[in-house]
């Protein structure tokens, strides 16, 4: 396949945020206007390099953060209008905006102002950040805003014509319980969005909710508890029309997200801006993490007719192996419902479909065959004759499964 | 006047921590044999797990040379010793080779039990002794209770015991006089037949084996055929020369002299501590005295862990051997863990120090198995049997008893931590012979007590308990009947051999609820529930339950966390390389080793 007719993405970062989320692990941090434009220059300069040495298509175009919502309209509109510039971007281009509530605008003209550029922009995707419908719960996760924003920003993107939403949801936030999660599920479902994640909270270093559970201040929801909520949660979600196509992910028919199924197909992406990372070509890269650096760079005399190559700044850089190859293709693969098969995953190892691939999958993988089978046995593991996947209760380990693989 | 006027052969006694090694850098940097650049932070300790712990396990030899007041050159040998009670046989062939000790007080801390065991040492190798007061340029330095300790505790006289600070190089100059005084010269005749003490050796793949040795009587140079008096063995000299500390080549060695001497020997054992050389074409009457083979006192099992070969993990116990010669081992068939060795030490940290060595130096994956002392087991037929491993105790109704090993245990405290130390010997099946107060402050308790017992974690104990002050010295006593059981360990109903111990039947219950509660800890939690059962015979007396995990999950995984994602992987896959499978069950290699290791607060 040539780069000309593979799918690609473009991600762009905004590490702006008005504040910090107390579970939030993300490079995001406040900043005010004037950053802000200095950013979007920086940014504008990177597109064009990156532009510049890309010949193919782009499908896919997921702005993240961060909250890219807090990002000036009259900034991003000449962000994208600069992509448009720079990129062959698909008639038919699933373009998604993160848009948290609470941050596209307290009185209701602003969010629909707000809302009315996004769509003259090209943004035909928005994802609301809504996490819970307890205002209680909404506070001490952090956010800003409350579970009457999520109805009013959501109703207001209903009515000027957005028909592909997703809204976020955490669950097992201490001290919630699985009713509770239920009751936030219902809630979202009742909004009646095209697409719904729901992540199960993670304490991640560095955040004020591993502190405060570090000095026994909160305490983090036991494994069974958490479990039972997550399958309680998939259920639901099925029976109220929703597609679990990804571990943590729901979609109405068609509406994947198809940005983020990149990731989990091994497909190219472009990352631009602070701390993005990106997968070309069989190089795995990662921006600087460094705003100074990266201004300094793209904002500077350097960026002069340079090309877009490994000179620039980057934190980390990899090109992997064919057995990188397959080994992600692997588990990202076993994220997604449908699980891999052996197929996707010998052409991630560079070879041609052929008839004994089962056979030459295992052989790639002579010394996890065992213990796959013992998962298997366990009820964990699917493994047939076109490849493999998780059950729901394998999802509840499959790290462990997904290691065999590394 | 004779050449030996002016040669002093000596070691330096001390606690572990009291400064020996300073010391002995101060020694060698004022006496200008190696450049003060070239000095590493303390000399003698050259292995990483010795610097590391603070403790010397094989010796370094140096010659240095001191210019006295008097105006004569004296050339002053310091013999190096092992710091630890696992190596006291080795001490003791130091101290052999020389003709005077100094001995190293801490002036904060006062006289410890372990010096006082290697100054009874030198006392029995009728050395000259002198006691010096170390770390003066500290505040809490109380020069003259040290020195009433070392007059009570030891009976010497310490009135002109040089102050010094090997740290900061206060008083070394005043110490080095002091020393060419007190300890005298060597004795022996050059003219004599060859009589040379083996104090310590190592191998060098160059030179093959290079022996450390104190000549008594005669010489020997390159080309003599020197014999092993106690082995037998025989071999041409390639080299002799001085220890600098490295090679320094010579012409000869003659009585009174220390030097190395090699051979093209290929390993340690061939060239044993305490053995005499002679000449094999002249040989001497008798050895000297005091030569002993090394015994056993500690076992345990060395497996190669999941992903490691058996013949890597050969190979390096092999070379071990080669440079050890209180080392040994023989192959072993466990059940768990498959093909592996059996292995001998002096005692627990030998045995530290030896399977550290193989991960550190030849990077391998081992697992080791709970140390064992030997059993005698008497037979109802008469017969008796050396049992070193739990798993080979015959059948219970043909043993008509089971003999353990008792040592004697010294432990000198401050006064007030008596009363734990006490209740912890008491724990530990220990037998209090007396106490006696050494200073009004100082305690001396003699106690006997199961090798066992001691084995395990008692130093850790001990240290614990005294807030860092008590010290322990021990010695093999003789072997006593005891009633004893083996203890089976359980994993999801199946046995696992190498989790066996034989352990005092009325304590049989309380130690298998302790180790069912540390394995707990221990397993991880599997996708399943896994039952630990602690059993003798038939009889289950404790279990446990390792609760079955639910996540392990990660709920996002979008642009920027594949390479993320696929680290954790990799590390998670790596830590399972560490664990051994039994059946489902995935068990840490450190369960082996650390499963013991029970708190006396149980």
């Amino acid at each position: 396949m040539t780069e000309l007719d593979k799918k690609t993405g473009l991600y762009i970062h905004f590490p702006f945020c008005v504040r910090k989320c107390n579970y939030c692990a993300f490079l995001s941090f406040s900043a005010d206007e004037g950053v802000r434009r200095e950013y979007a220059g920086a940014l504008m300069r990177e597109i064009e390099l990156a532009g510049r040495s890309f010949s193919g298509q782009i499908s896919t175009i997921y702005l993240g953060g961060g909250t890219p919502s807090v990002m000036d309209v009259s900034l991003l509109s000449l962000i994208i209008k600069k992509v448009r510039q720079c990129f062959d971007v698909a008639p038919d281009a699933e373009i998604t905006n993160e848009a948290n509530p609470g941050t596209l605008g307290i009185k209701d003209r602003v969010v629909r102002a707000k809302l009315t550029a996004y769509k003259y922009m090209g943004i035909n995707r928005l994802s609301m950040g809504v996490q819970s419908m307890d205002n209680d719960r909404l506070h001490m996760l952090g956010r800003i805003h409350t579970a009457e924003n999520v109805v009013r920003d959501f109703d207001i993107a209903r009515e000027l014509g957005f028909d592909n939403i997703n809204l976020d949801l955490i669950f097992s936030v201490p001290g919630e319980s699985t009713e509770d999660a239920l009751d936030d599920a219902k809630k979202i479902i009742a909004l009646g969005p095209e697409h719904i994640s729901c992540y199960s909270l993670q304490l991640e270093e560095g955040t004020p909710f591993y502190e405060m559970a570090e000095r026994g201040e909160i305490t983090e929801v036991a494994d069974e508890e958490d479990r039972g909520t997550y399958h309680r949660i998939c259920g639901l979600l099925r029976s109220s029309g929703y597609e679990h196509y990804e571990i943590s992910n729901f979609a109405r028919e068609g509406r994947r997200s198809r940005h983020n199924s990149l990731y989990w197909n091994m497909d190219d992406y472009i990352g631009l801006g602070l701390g993005a990372s990106g997968f070309t070509r069989g190089v795995r890269y990662r921006n600087t993490s460094d705003l100074s650096t990266y201004l300094a760079y793209y904002g500077g005399q350097d960026a002069d007719g340079a090309e877009w190559t490994t000179e620039r700044p980057l934190d980390e850089i990899h090109e992997n192996t064919d057995f990188d190859n397959i080994s992600e293709a692997v588990f990202t693969g076993l994220r997604r419902t449908e699980g891999i098969t052996y197929e996707e995953a010998l052409a991630a190892y560079g070879m041609s479909p052929q008839k004994d691939a089962a056979e030459q999958f295992w052989k790639i993988f002579r010394d996890a065959e065992d213990e796959a089978k013992r998962f298997a046995d366990q009820g964990l593991l699917i493994i047939d004759d076109a490849g493999l996947r998780l059950t729901e209760e394998g999802i509840d380990i499959s790290n462990s499964i997904m290691s065999l693989f590394v | 006047m004779s050449y030996l006027d002016n040669i002093r052969n000596f070691s330096i006694i001390a606690h572990i921590d009291h400064g020996k090694s300073t010391l002995a850098d101060r020694l060698i940097e004022k006496t200008g044999l190696v450049e003060a650049r070239d000095m590493k932070e303390q000399y003698l300790d050259n292995m990483d797990i010795e610097r590391e712990r603070g403790i010397t396990i094989k010796l370094q030899t140096t010659r240095l040379e001191y210019k006295g007041k008097d105006g004569k050159e004296y050339i002053l040998n310091l013999i190096d010793t092992p710091g630890h009670v696992d190596f006291n046989y080795e001490v003791s062939r130091s101290l052999a080779a020389c003709d005077g000790a100094v001995l190293v007080v801490d002036a904060t801390q006062g006289v410890e039990a372990q010096t006082l065991g290697n100054v009874y040492l030198a006392l029995d190798e009728d050395l000259e002794i002198l006691p010096v007061l170390n770390k003066m340029d500290l505040d809490s330095a109380r020069p003259d209770d040290a020195r009433a300790e070392i007059e009570d505790i030891i009976g010497l006289d310490a009135s002109e015991a040089p102050e010094i600070s090997a740290k900061t190089g206060m008083g070394i100059d005043e110490m080095l006089e002091k020393l060419v005084e007190v300890i005298p010269p060597p004795k022996g005749d050059p003219e004599g037949r060859l009589k040379a003490l083996i104090f310590d050796s190592y191998y060098d793949s160059y030179k093959g084996v290079i022996i450390y040795t104190r000549i008594f009587d005669g010489r020997v140079k390159r080309g003599d055929v020197i014999r092993m008096m106690n082995t037998g063995k025989q071999y041409e000299v390639t080299e002799v020369g001085y220890c600098i500390p490295r090679t320094l080549p010579a012409d000869e060695l003659k009585a009174g002299e220390v030097g190395y001497i090699c051979g093209s020997i290929k390993q340690v054992a061939d060239a044993r501590v305490g053995d005499t050389i002679t000449l094999a074409s002249a040989p001497a009457d008798a050895p000297l005295k005091g030569y002993k083979k090394a015994q056993s006192m500690v076992y345990c099992g060395i497996f190669p862990a999941e992903g490691e070969k058996y013949e890597n993990v050969k190979d390096a116990l092999e070379k071990l051997q080669v440079n050890d010669a209180a080392f040994n081992f023989e192959p072993e068939n466990s059940a768990a863990l498959g093909y592996g060795f059996r292995c001998g030490f002096l005692g627990l940290l030998h045995m530290d120090v030896i399977t550290e060595r193989l991960a550190r130096e030849f990077d391998l994956d081992v697992i080791t198995t709970l140390p064992s002392v030997v059993y005698k087991v008497v037979m109802k037929d008469g017969t008796v049997l050396d049992i070193q491993n739990p798993s080979n105790l015959p059948n219970p109704v043909d043993i008509a008893h089971i003999e353990e090993p008792i040592v004697k245990a010294d432990i000198m405290t401050p006064n007030e931590y008596v009363g734990s130390i006490m209740a912890l010997c008491q724990n530990r099946r220990g037998n209090m012979i007396h106490m006696e107060y050494l200073t009004k402050t100082r305690v001396q308790l003699h106690y006997e007590m199961p090798l066992n017992e001691v084995i395990y974690d008692f130093f850790d104990a001990l240290k614990s308990r005294t807030r860092g002050y008590a010290s322990l010295d021990y010695e093999f006593l003789r072997y006593q009947p005891a009633k004893l059981v083996k203890l089976d360990i359980l994993l999801n109903r199946e046995l696992i051999d190498a989790l066996s111990t034989i352990v005092p039947e009325e304590e049989a219950m309380a130690k298998g609820r302790g180790i069912c509660e540390k394995l707990k800890d221990i397993i991880p939690r599997h996708q399943f529930e896994v039952p630990i059962q602690a059993a003798i015979g038939q009889k289950i007396i404790a279990r446990e339950t390792v609760r079955a995990y639910r996540k392990d999950v990660l709920a996002k995984c979008y642009g920027g966390d594949v390479s993320r994602k696929k680290k954790l992987l990799e590390k998670q896959k790596a830590g399972k390389k560490r664990m051994r499978q039994f059946g489902t069950v995935t068990v840490p290699q450190e369960a082996f080793t650390e499963v013991l290791k029970l708190d006396d607060g149980r």
